[in-house]
């Protein structure tokens, strides 16, 4: 490469990192903006200029999420309703990627059509739906009334389908000839061939379901039975409008999935990776 | 160990016969070995006995038992797959237990059984290893491994050698002829190989095109070919097939060949046109006197020195290839012109059917 091309090459890669990081700041300013906002006494917070950093810091608006709110019982909700989602909806799609990956029945391809389909459905569409069942079943204000209705994932049945499909066809005939049955190949080679993926897809799901906010918000009216999601916009009504507690209970909402996402930030890129594929 | 017998066998996909009207008996402890080209249909014939494939006429029978309807894993049969299908999540020992643990074998039985195979194979200490840990031909052995401890009355091996290279190859040959030898299996290997089919086999089935076209021993579809696919398939290198005019019979048996050329023959064969074969070694490099006439005169387009052999490729004068062997001194240069005699007993006749007719045995 001659020394002209090098030099463009540079000026363009300078370019484009300049873009990036003005990016990565424009996204990232509003929540540097909320966490330094709720470290803030009230009356810094509604001051009329912007301040990158606090003149004074204080806890206190922590502290009285943590004491003056149900935030305890919100976070209690928000695991048993996000845990519950993943266990289901992992086990339930396995099984339905599997039949459809490896068994032979009839319908067998309308059905997998049908899920392709359900994929191009917004959720949204189905709410009504949802709530009428739901009250009908007098599942609403229940971690069963949040739960079912976010068990609909096609995503993950597609995603594991595509995984069992590329199993080599000779491990399930060397299993076949071993007297496997289809529940042991399932558990004993597909999964566990695939336990990457699954580890991918699990942390996703928990973490989808833990920023779900519409259905949770819908389904449930008593205090005591939000999730952290919808919990934290009650304490408006409590406080009207400070907005440090208000800041410093979205936080405290969304820490344990950021610290998710630090921990296994390389499985949820998988699974976004995967999850963009299918829908390329 | 049992014998297996396939009577009357078909098979098709989608319309498009693949096995059609096929039976065999394959003794018990014998090592038959199908061979052919690809889609000649051994693999399928292999899967229908596991039970890896269909059968959709005629009946397979192992060890006196009708099998033609039963799972694979009850047909007490063992396979080794072309690419191992070790598990990668699970250990060799895991590897080899796993398909006793699904028939609900006892803990120590298992670990007896896995071991012995263990020690057989000479790979107790890669027990606790992984798949990915191991080499081609170890994976063979754990492969292996894991169909032994089944005990099984057959075993069935599909193309086991052809992901090792040249060397492995022949080293774990030596290796399976001698496994088969202590434990006198009933055996039933699928290859493309000949060298495989020639070494390992008791004896060898040759299909074409979904049919047998010959099952003997190997000095038998190689010293007498039963059809001119046969003929041509078995050997390496190949067999010399010339045009040949036959007239006369008996001592007056004469198979005219290009430019006249007159070999005397003793071949029941009727008088016609046919197609004359005669492998390298029957093909003799001579001087062209009185005491080593010559039949016929070829250009040498490439001479190939192996050491103990020399392989002579030469055109005729009307361009029919023709291979010959030379000893491993051969002064034959590319360019020669070289006189060649024929073996008479070594000559064969293929009709236009492709149906062979042999010299007379000495």
């Amino acid at each position: 490469m001659n020394a002209a091309a090098l030099k463009r090459l540079n000026a363009g890669a300078a370019i484009i990192t300049v873009l990036t990081v003005i990016c990565a700041v424009i996204w990232a300013f509003p929540i540097y903006w909320g966490i330094v906002s709720s470290l803030k006494p009230d009356d810094e917070v509604v001051r009329p200029y912007i301040e990158l950093w606090p003149d004074t810091f204080t806890l206190e608006h922590y502290i009285f999420a943590l004491t003056e709110t149900q935030i305890g019982i919100w976070y209690i909700n928000s695991i048993a309703t996000a845990v519950g989602v993943t266990v289901l909806t992992i086990g339930t799609s396995i099984f339905c990627a599997y039949a459809i990956s490896q068994l032979r029945f009839p319908l067998r391809q309308p059905l997998w059509w049908l899920i392709l389909a359900s994929f191009m459905v917004p959720t949204q569409v189905l709410i009504i739906n949802h709530f009428v069942l739901m009250a009908e079943m007098r599942l609403l204000n229940s971690w069963a009334g949040i739960i079912l209705p976010q068990l609909i994932h096609p995503v993950v049945v597609i995603v594991y389908k595509q995984f069992f499909d590329q199993v080599p066809r000779d491990f399930r005939e060397a299993a076949i000839m071993d007297n496997a049955s289809e529940w042991r190949m399932l558990f004993r080679i597909y999964i566990p061939m695939n336990w990457g993926v699954t580890t991918a897809l699990s942390i996703v799901t928990f973490i989808w379901t833990w920023n779900a906010f519409l259905w949770p918000f819908l389904a449930v009216t008593r205090t005591e039975m939000m999730t952290i999601t919808v919990g934290i916009t009650q304490t408006n009504d409590a406080f009207g409008v400070y907005y440090a507690s208000e800041l410093a209970a979205a936080v405290l909402a969304g820490l344990p999935v950021a610290l998710a996402y630090l921990l296994f930030q390389r499985k949820v890129t998988q699974a976004i990776t995967l999850s963009a594929g299918i829908k390329g | 160990m049992a014998e297996i017998s396939l009577g009357n066998v078909s098979k098709g996909f989608g319309g498009v016969t693949v096995i059609d009207d096929l039976s065999l008996d394959v003794g018990s402890g014998e090592f038959v070995v199908f061979l052919g080209p690809s889609g000649s249909g051994k693999s399928t014939l292999l899967r229908m006995i596991a039970g890896l494939e269909t059968i959709d006429k005629g009946t397979l029978t192992i060890g006196g038992r009708r099998c033609e309807h039963l799972a694979p894993g009850q047909r007490d049969v063992a396979m080794v797959f072309q690419n191992y299908a070790l598990y990668p999540h699970m250990t060799v020992r895991e590897n080899m237990a796993f398909g006793l643990r699904n028939v609900g074998m006892n803990a120590d039985e298992i670990e007896r059984r896995v071991t012995d195979a263990a020690r057989m194979l000479e790979m107790d200490a890669l027990l606790d290893r992984r798949p990915a840990q191991l080499s081609g031909g170890q994976r063979q052995r754990v492969a292996i491994g894991r169909a032994i401890v089944k005990e099984p009355a057959a075993f069935l091996f599909d193309e086991p050698l052809s992901n090792l290279d040249a060397a492995l190859r022949v080293r774990t040959r030596v290796e399976l002829a001698e496994l088969h030898q202590r434990m006198r299996a009933t055996t039933i290997y699928v290859t493309h190989d000949q060298t495989e089919a020639m070494t390992l086999a008791d004896r060898i089935v040759i299909l074409n095109d979904c049919k047998i076209e010959q099952i003997g021993s190997p000095m038998e579809v190689y010293l007498r070919p039963a059809s001119r696919f046969v003929a041509g398939f078995v050997g390496s290198p190949g067999m010399n097939f010339l045009s040949a005019e036959v007239s006369g019979s008996g001592a007056d048996q004469v198979a005219t060949l290009v430019e006249g050329a007159r070999v005397p023959i003793s071949v029941p064969a009727d008088p016609g046109s046919y197609e004359l074969g005669i492998r390298p070694e029957a093909v003799n490099v001579v001087d062209g006197s009185e005491a080593s006439p010559a039949l016929v005169t070829g250009e040498a387009a490439v001479v190939e020195h192996l050491g103990d052999r020399t392989l002579i490729y030469l055109h005729l004068s009307d361009g029919t290839p023709v291979t010959a062997q030379d000893g491993g001194l051969s002064q034959v240069r590319p360019g020669d012109k070289v006189k060649l005699a024929f073996e008479p007993g070594h000559i064969h006749l293929f009709d236009k059917t492709g149906r062979a007719y042999h010299a007379a045995e000495a």
